[in-house]
């Protein structure tokens, strides 16, 4: 059965980018649902079902670490890995995201072959 | 720190990697620039140890031609997209460069990037802020990376 990725950005740039960038990677998927911010996602999980979930840190109204704490409260949704992309991959962000729960980031820019090592496993 | 190598190590890598398209630094400027023709500029604010500020001034058909590459779409007119493109390079920038002046990670955060457009228009940081400005030339003309910060 086709898996399912949501990009949470709140760039569209970025979201469009994501989106081409995981099908040159020839990664297993067949749909990938977009949200704005870290809000618009919980909304989208509320009803939608997604096997993996490719997230942005710094975002206006609801940022990626929040994200992950309210993603963690619900039994719901606890369980779908999330991998930060981030600018500040590697930084001490992206330790409190993994401390959070994240499964792995990738630092902006990033190639196809970046995006497929990360995500490989996880699909 | 080398900002100079700094600025040029991360615009290349960024424009090599996700806009694939070839640039080419030459030397920082020796003057300010705070007015802008034609231009769409993206900017990230540094706060917290450094503070001031990241920006990217791209004339219309660089800007143009960036998000063209950077979307893999033809782009007429300078709109949200084109917008949006030159502030998430600010961001990739802004983050990158980061690195550079807090190596921990954690001594200075970066805003939600930001973009302006317009036929004239003056940007104006910190008064007394060291600065440095990059030049890079790409086939559809130059553009600018600024770093303007001073130490909280």
């Amino acid at each position: 059965m086709g898996k399912k990725i949501l990009i949470v950005d709140d760039s569209n740039t970025m979201r469009k980018i994501v989106g081409r960038s995981l099908r040159q990677a020839g990664l297993d998927f067949d749909e990938v649902f977009e949200a704005g911010d870290g809000q618009e996602a919980l909304n989208l999980l509320a009803t939608q079902k997604v096997d993996l979930i490719l997230s942005d840190i710094n975002m206006p109204n609801m940022d990626g670490l929040e994200f992950l704490r309210q993603k963690a409260a619900n039994p719901a949704i606890k369980g779908i890995p999330v991998v930060m992309i981030s600018t500040e991959a590697g930084s001490d962000i992206i330790g409190e995201a993994t401390s959070l729960g994240a499964a792995g980031s990738i630092k902006k820019p990033f190639t196809p072959d970046q995006v497929s090592a990360t995500l490989g496993a996880l699909l | 720190m080398d900002l100079q190598k700094n600025i040029t190590d991360a615009t290349t890598e960024i424009f090599e990697t996700m806009i694939m398209m070839e640039i080419t630094p030459g030397d920082p400027l020796k003057e300010l620039v705070t007015t802008f023709h034609h231009t769409v500029s993206g900017m990230v604010g540094l706060a917290g140890t450094f503070k001031g500020l990241l920006a990217i001034h791209t004339p219309n058909d660089v800007a143009k031609a960036i998000t063209s590459n950077f979307l893999g779409l033809d782009v007429g007119d300078i709109d949200d997209d084109v917008k949006d493109a030159i502030g998430e390079l600010a961001n990739m920038l802004a983050g990158n460069i980061k690195q550079a002046i807090d190596t921990t990670g954690k001594d200075v955060t970066l805003s939600i990037p930001s973009a302006v457009h317009g036929e004239e228009y003056t940007l104006n940081c910190l008064a007394n802020a060291e600065w440095m400005i990059m030049p890079f030339t790409t086939p559809s003309g130059e553009f600018l990376v600024e770093l303007q910060f001073e130490k909280a």
